[in-house]
This record gives structure tokens, sequence and C-alpha cells, in this order.
């Protein structure tokens, strides 16, 4: 078990650069998500962890110690590819124990931690057969188990579920967290599914075109992103986020937004997008599940007239689609009266509501 | 066609024959198609195989005064076979063939294989290199036997190079002209072996090699556990092909040594020319063709059917 630094790295491929200064620190024990779209960036952060690329700027530690100059086979990190990577030359057996046999452990130590092993990812029935005859459920299994042997410093999974099917999933990312807290082990998961990355890991590092965007505990992460991308990226259904250009007339600061609606600001999000003078135009967020129809609760929410186009059921609740002018806000039907072709007003909450600063992306006025 | 043949079908495509499905449709029209080749192939590879095997069970020579086909006057009764089995200088023949083989086919693959590893990284100046390292298997073989009878003369740059005097021969000694042959064919067919297992390494998946080496695995661990038993396939085809390859050896033999000094040198090829125009003994060379072939095909078909098994 080991906590790593990754300070200031950058990665350039030609004139592509694929990682941009990007600086985390994970404690020892703790559970991380690189997420991202793909091509962001992540798989390659991960591969400069494990050795497999060389960083062109910047370093990478393994308990403060600079692991530039170690090879990769000396890194002791636990990786699982995406594809898994099983030798599917070899029996289920023989690809458990490939890290102990090069490391020469006594056979009869390995025949004890294949089997323990074995066990413990439910693949003992299996051990004597040829990897290749595995299902993708079971090689999932077996290339944790093959680096979990090792007890490897860290461990590194690559989309891990990205190839398995959909109840499976859900099975294996219960089993991924037990399997993180039974061993105790820092664990690196790369992915772009940001349901994944919210409800495994402990800290979530999103990256978007080389550069880190925000790194944090899942729920800071959800109820205060940094910018705008992070606000888009993380939550299902996604956050509204609406652009337009600030008005400000007779002390009344409005969004008009470009589909020709407008948002007359009130409240916290008002301040904030006031909090930059040089600001002129910005994005309003607001969570689906924050805007509410019926009647007003508190004095500087916002409120707004929509067009119910769709209601569109997610679970037991239904999701709308109001229109309003160009612009499209999704809203969770509280009350389920809606009837779709209605012509409602719904309410913006102000505390609830975010201020982006187009240009940049950047959060205007965050707590 | 009869309502018989119909009814003792079962119509079940997956459990009919070829035959029985061309019973029922009629011929394809594919059959047509392929039709004239199978006759011509039929002509060019059967026909003369049959006159092999005929002439095989004769004297007849060209000097014997009646053409071929009426060789049976002169039938034999398996004679050639007998006089090729104690034949020496035929076992002579065969024994330097093997020996070529045994030890240059080794040697090719051996080069072949630590080049083929050295090119799985990509390096500045690969592509130029792997174009050079294909130059050899490229040249005409006569060619190749005329470079290495200049490179081995005993003026030549050979010895010059080791510093030895002129009177140092390598052609026409005893045990040093096989020496030459073995290293001119190993120079021109270790490229071959390279390119061939190359392509058997770089089809090793990538990320399994890397999936070892992160598990701890040196280079030699992973090279013997992951790379070797996966090219397991293409090696095989590598060394049946190069030793099916090795009892063709004759330009490079023949520009060379011509077979010398006396038989030192003679292979199964050359021993073959010698017979059928110096000596016309057209009878006995089919017989020896026949036999090396025979010879060769259970040799690569047991190759190929190990290989099957893996």
């Amino acid at each position: 078990m080991s906590s790593i630094q990754i300070q200031n790295v950058t990665k350039r491929f030609g004139d592509f650069t694929a990682v941009d200064n990007i600086s985390i620190d994970i404690e020892e024990g703790e559970f991380v998500a690189l997420l991202g779209p793909s091509g962001c960036g992540k798989t390659t952060t991960m591969n400069m962890i494990a050795g497999l690329e060389d960083a062109t700027e910047g370093a990478i530690l393994f308990d403060n110690q600079d692991l530039g100059h170690v090879r990769m086979q000396d890194r002791n990190i636990g990786f699982v590819f995406q594809n898994y990577a099983i030798f599917t030359h070899l029996s289920v057996y023989k690809n458990l124990s490939y890290g102990l046999e090069v490391k020469k452990v006594g056979k009869s130590e390995i025949e004890r931690r294949v089997k323990a092993m074995a066990d413990r990812m439910s693949i003992s029935h299996r051990l004597d057969q040829p990897a290749s005859s595995l299902s993708v459920n079971e090689m999932q299994k077996l290339a944790i188990g093959r680096s979990a042997i090792v007890e490897p410093r860290i461990f590194l999974l690559d989309e891990p579920l990205s190839n398995l099917d959909a109840g499976f999933r859900a099975y294996m990312r219960a089993e991924l967290k037990v399997l993180q807290h039974e061993f105790g082990q820092t664990m690196i998961y790369v992915t772009h599914d940001q349901i994944e990355a919210m409800s495994l890991a402990d800290k979530i590092a999103i990256i978007d075109q080389g550069k880190l965007m925000q790194y944090g505990a899942p729920l800071d992460i959800y109820n205060d992103p940094q910018n705008r991308f992070v606000a888009n990226f993380v939550g299902s259904p996604r956050m509204n986020l609406v652009d337009g250009e600030l008005r400000e007339e007779q002390g009344a600061l409005r969004l008009m937004l470009h589909g020709g609606a407008e948002i007359r600001l009130d409240g916290q999000v008002k301040t904030a997008f006031t909090s930059d003078a040089k600001v002129h135009s910005g994005s309003f967020g607001i969570r689906p599940q924050d805007i509410y129809f019926g009647e007003k609760r508190a004095d500087n929410d916002i409120r707004m007239q929509g067009k119910v186009e769709v209601l569109e059921r997610v679970g037991p609740k239904r999701l709308a689609y109001l229109q309003v002018q160009e612009t499209m806000f999704l809203a969770f039907d509280d009350q389920a009266q809606l009837r779709v072709g209605d012509d409602v007003p719904f309410y913006l909450p102000s505390g609830a509501s975010m201020a982006f600063d187009l240009e940049s992306g950047r959060r205007l006025g965050g707590q | 066609m009869t309502d018989q043949t119909l009814t003792d079908t079962t119509g079940n495509a997956d459990t009919m024959g070829y035959w029985q499905k061309v019973a029922r449709d009629g011929p394809r029209m594919g059959f047509w198609f392929v039709l004239p080749t199978l006759l011509l192939l039929l002509f060019i590879v059967v026909f003369p195989l049959l006159m092999q095997l005929y002439l095989s069970f004769t004297w007849w020579t060209p000097l014997e005064g009646i053409p071929w086909y009426q060789a049976w006057e002169v039938f034999n009764w398996g004679e050639n076979y007998w006089f090729m089995i104690t034949d020496p200088r035929f076992w002579g023949a065969l024994w330097r063939t093997v020996l070529i083989m045994i030890v240059a086919v080794p040697a090719q693959f051996f080069l072949g294989m630590a080049l083929a590893y050295l090119f799985i990284d990509k390096f500045p100046g690969r592509k130029i290199f792997y174009s050079i390292m294909l130059t050899p298997m490229m040249i005409v073989p006569a060619v190749v036997g005329l470079m290495f009878f200049l490179l081995f003369q005993g003026t030549g740059p050979v010895n010059d190079h080791l510093g030895l005097p002129a009177e140092f021969s390598w052609l026409t000694d005893v045990n040093r002209a096989m020496i030459s042959v073995i290293i001119a064919d190993i120079w021109q067919w270790t490229p071959l072996m390279f390119l061939i297992l190359l392509a058997g390494m770089l089809g090793v998946p990538s990320d399994q090699l890397l999936a070892a080496k992160l598990l701890g695995g040196s280079n030699w661990q992973n090279f013997v556990k992951i790379i070797l038993p996966r090219m397991k396939t293409v090696i095989i085809i590598a060394l049946v092909l190069r030793a099916v390859e090795c009892f063709k050896i004759f330009d490079l033999v023949f520009i060379m040594t011509k077979g010398g000094p006396g038989v030192q040198t003679e292979t199964i090829s050359v021993f073959l020319y010698k017979q059928t125009f110096g000596d016309l003994e057209w009878a006995y060379v089919a017989t020896i063709g026949l036999s090396i072939l025979i010879a060769l095909s259970i040799l690569a078909v047991k190759g190929l059917s190990y290989m099957a098994k893996k």
C-alpha cells in the first residue's frame, strides 16, 4: 500500500499535449477515479503511473520516492487492463500463479495463495481449465485476482467494467468496493462513466483535454462544481446549463439566453453573477431535481414559464422537458400533475442555482 | 437422378455430404468454373508424378532408343530402389543435405529469433534496418553463390580479413567447403526466418506482454512463458518450411563448389543434377526424386499435424 503524488505531470506526443500539468495527491488506501470523456488524457495519466509511458515533465512519487528511474517490472503495480489481457494460452491456475512464479515463490506457497485467491474470486472450479474458455465476467475476476495475488503497492484499473453486461457490471461495482476494503489497497480507477466514479471512488479527478478540472470527494464535486465542464459532466440527468448575455437594466440583472428567453436573476445566483464585473456572458446552471412546480417557496426563487414538450419516465419519477422559447429545461415532475402540451410556471431556486463565466468556464461566487 | 437418391438423403443440409448435395441439386455452377483449372492441375502435378513412378520401375535412359512410354520393355521390378538403398553416394548426399539442415536451420532459427526480438520495440532507423535485413533473401541464390565464391577465394576478402594466407583454401578443403556452404546458406535464409518469426512475435498481444511485465516478469521469463508458447504455430511453420527448403539447396553449392572437392559438398539436388546430365540415369533419378518427395511429405505432414493438434 502506497501513497501517490502526481506532481505537475505533462505528457506530450509530438505537438499534441495529452496531459497538461496535472497534480494529484492520493493518500494511502484511497480509491480514486480518473474521470473524463474519451481522449481526455486519463488513461495516459494512468499509464504514466504504471510506467508504461514516461512523463515529459513533472514527477510521480510513490511514498515520496520518485519512480522516474524504476522499471515497470519493479514498480509492483497491479494493473487491470480494459480487455483484461488474460494469458489465453495458459490455464486459469497458471494465470493466477504467474506473478508469483516469476518472483520464484515456493511451490506450496504458490498453490496456497492461488487456491485462496481463486476462492475469493469464486473461480476455483475453473482452475484447471484454459483461461480462453472463461466468460467475460470470469475473465474480469481472473484479471483482478491475478493482479491482487502479488499484493501490489497500488492497483490500477483501466475501465474494468466497460466490457461487462449491465447486470454483472452493477454486481462488479459493488464487488470492487468490497475488494478494495479487503485489500486495503490504494486504487486508481479510470472511467468515462460518471455514475461508476460517483458510486465507487473516495475521490474523483475530473480531466478534460489533458487538464485537471476538479479533484475532490464525489459529493463535493456534485454539489460544488468548480467550473462549467464539471457541472455539465457530473450528475444524471445532467444539470441544466443555459448560456446567455448578462444585461443590467434599472437595477435588475437578466441573463438573455441565446434562444431568446431570459432569466431574471435574483438572490444568491444574482450575487454570484455580479461578483466579477468583467463577466458579460454567463452560464446558468440548475440541477433537474432542484426545479419545482406549483407555489413559489422562497421570495428570490426565479419564476419561469414553459411548455411541457416531452414527459419521460425515469424510475418512479417523470422527467419533464420544458421548452422556454428556444431553450430546454429538464425538471422532475415532482407533483405528477404535468401533461404534455401544458404551459406551466416553474421555479428555479436561487440558492441551488450556479453561475459560470461562459468564456473561461469558471464558477462564479462558489461556496 | 433417381427418386431413390433423393429419399436416401435426409434433406438436412448439415448431415449431407458434398456429393449427396450434388446428387440432389446437380453440379454447382462453380464446379464448371473450376473444372479447367482442375484438369490443368491434374496434368501439371499428377501426370509427372505418375510418369516418375512409372520410370522408377524401369531401366529406361534416354540412350535406350525407345520412347519413355515404352519403358515397360525394360521393367526391372524395383531394382532401382534396391540400388538406391545400397548406393553410398546417395547416402552421402542425403547425409550432407541433412547436415546442412541440422546446422543451418537451427542457426537461422536462433539468429532470426534474436533479431526479431530486437525488432519488436521501436527504435530510430527501424524501418531502414528492417529493409536491409531482408535484402539477402531477395537476392537470387545463384548470385549469393557467386558472392560467397568470390569471398571465400584463397586471395579473397575473407582470408584477407582474417589474415590467413592464400593457401588457406575454403572451397577446395574437405571440411571447410561444407562450412562455407553452410555459412552462405545461413546468410541468405536467416532473413526469411527473421521475417516469419517477427510476424509471429508481433502477433503476441502487446497488452499481455505488458501485463506480464507489470506482474514482475523479467524479459527472459516473459519471453519463455508468454511469447514462445504463443509463437508455437509460427515456429513450426518456419522450421518445416526451412527444413524442406534445405533439401532443395542447389545453386549455392553448385556455384561455390560444384559439389566438390570430390563429392564432399554434394547434396541431394547436386547429386540428382549430376545423375541427370552427367550419367543420364533418368530412371534412377526418378527413383531418388520420388523417395525424397515421399520422405519430405511425411516430415512436413507430421510437423503440420503436430501443430494442428496444439
